[in-house]
């Protein structure tokens, strides 16, 4: 689904991701840990396609499509999810609205008839019943006000409406208490299907107690100097990163 | 002239340029291109005006609002048009004014607090393209002790046109335990367009709670961001942005069909920004 070969990118000049390689099939759950300023958000938000990065060298295929080439809406179009480490606030635009557009934009773009308002009514209230996200915040500005729990359970609604081949999912678990950790956690489980994928980038083990990844990457100033299983976080909860780092982190 | 549909039946419009209100009138009037209008509303009566201007000319408003009287005021220019309006309250009376420029024009408002736990919230908003002008003043006087002021008026500038905001809080030396805050927020959407503003205070009083601020900024980018990854293309999530901006104020008026009508103006203009 998403084949990631020797991707190198900067910003202002100065080289974030040093080549990366990364492979991801549908069904699989790979995370994403690291020490912080390796370089974790910096993939997300590449693959992403943020413009503030430049990508130097390597290539990206999500779907059998040139990733790099496209725009950042037709890569969330074709079916990339990225849940943001820090939502953004936009006052005076209701998150039903918001929904509303961007699902029949995605619809629009694999040729399906935009949703009704009684159809989206009704989507909205399944889906918000994942996450347990009250929707009386629906009717409400897009995260404003929002306390960090709801901003980040509103992020595994917005992807629940969208339903995505590949979602990437940015420190979904930073600030987040016991409880929220595992209504959001158990969303994205929900969420889970033979047909697509997860990324989860993480520094805590803990949300792996939900999301069982069958793949564990370490991230180490721009590269993925190690790939194990599950365990591997376990391993690394009780270890940290420098037996990693002495061994494999040198070059 | 421009023609506007306020899609709503059972409007009464005012063509008098005397009125007084009594009791609570269920439905909002409205008054079309008044060049003077002058609205008491009675101690405990309760009315939403609405003033339209479609054609580029001088008009002056003045409302008295006795004690515990309640006004809605819809202030909505479509065209070059300048307006001076005065309100003068009375002890525990509320006016709660929306002002909304779509073109260019000059609305100036002078809000007096004369009796004790008055209060007066205004939420402007104006939106200049091409070669257009824009100003909105706002001069509001603390009288006496206890009263409350709020005022948030947002400005966006696109193209080649020119906005100002000039707002004064004036706390007289008596007026104690004054709450006014005052929030000027601004965007501008290309290098040429300009906005200027000025939120000022002018305190005699010691017993105060007074704020202001003021930002000029572009749109915010981040927010672009998020919304494309989201699906939306640029375009869509520029106009977003700029709806919420102008929608958080005009929303507020409660009126429902008179909002929609209003954004579809907004949306169209935006349509026209080159």
């Amino acid at each position: 689904m998403l084949s990631v070969k020797n991707l190198h990118a900067s910003v202002d000049g100065k080289e974030i991701l040093r080549g990366i390689d990364l492979e991801v099939r549908a069904g699989e759950v790979h995370a994403i840990m690291g020490p912080n300023g390796s370089g974790k958000s910096t993939l997300a938000s590449v693959l992403a396609g943020n413009e503030k990065f430049t990508v130097t060298e390597g290539s990206v295929s999500f779907l059998g499509r040139d990733l790099l080439s496209m725009s950042i809406e037709d890569r969330a179009r074709l079916g990339l999810f990225l849940g943001f480490q820090y939502p953004v606030e936009i006052p005076g635009v209701t998150m039903a609205n918001f929904m509303k557009l961007a699902v029949n934009e995605q619809r629009k773009f694999r040729g399906e008839e935009p949703l009704t308002a009684a159809q989206f009514l009704k989507l909205m209230r399944e889906k918000s019943a994942i996450v347990e996200l009250d929707t009386k915040l629906t009717s409400r500005a897009v995260n404003e006000g929002f306390s960090g729990g709801e901003k980040k359970k509103n992020e595994i609604f917005q992807m629940a409406m969208l339903d995505p081949q590949l979602a990437i999912l940015d420190e979904t678990d930073s600030g987040l208490d016991i409880d929220a950790l595992r209504i959001v956690a158990t969303g994205v489980t929900k969420l889970h299907t033979p047909q697509n994928a997860t990324v989860v980038i993480t520094h805590y083990q803990r949300l792996l107690d939900y999301i069982v990844p069958d793949v564990v990457h370490v991230l180490y100033k721009g590269r993925i100097i190690y790939t194990g299983d599950k365990t591997l976080a376990l391993k690394l909860e009780k270890e940290g990163y420098d037996w990693l780092i002495n061994q494999y982190g040198g070059q | 002239m421009t023609t506007f549909d306020f899609g709503t039946e059972g409007w009464r419009r005012v063509s008098q340029e005397v009125l007084r209100i009594e009791g609570a009138e269920p439905m909002p009037l409205v008054a079309t291109d008044p060049a003077r209008l002058c609205v008491e509303v009675a101690g405990g009566a309760a009315t939403q005006l609405v003033v339209v201007h479609r054609e580029a000319v001088e008009c002056r408003v003045e409302c008295r609002l006795d004690e515990g009287a309640r006004l809605e005021l819809v202030h909505l220019f479509l065209a070059d048009a300048a307006a001076d309006v005065a309100v003068t309250q009375a002890a525990g009376s509320r006016c709660r004014t929306t002002s909304v420029l779509l073109a260019g024009g000059r609305a100036s408002y002078r809000m007096r607090l004369e009796g004790a736990g008055a209060e007066s919230e205004l939420g402007g908003v104006f939106f200049a393209a091409g070669e257009e002008h824009a100003e909105l003043d706002l001069r509001t006087e603390h009288l006496v002790a206890d009263c409350r002021s709020d005022s948030r008026v947002k400005g966006i500038a696109a193209d080649d046109a020119v906005c100002r905001f000039g707002g004064m809080v004036y706390v007289a030396p008596d007026a104690q335990r004054t709450d006014a805050q005052q929030q000027s927020r601004n965007i501008l959407l290309s290098d040429t367009a300009r906005i200027v503003t000025r939120p000022q205070l002018e305190i005699y009083a010691d017993d105060v709670k007074c704020s202001h601020g003021a930002t000029v900024g572009q749109m915010d980018s981040e927010a672009i961001l998020y919304m494309r990854q989201r699906g939306l293309s640029e375009m869509q999530a520029r106009r977003l942005q700029i709806e919420g901006f102008v929608g958080d104020v005009v929303r507020r008026c409660g009126l429902e069909p008179l909002c929609d009508a209003v954004m579809e103006r907004v949306a169209a203009k935006m349509e026209q920004i080159r």
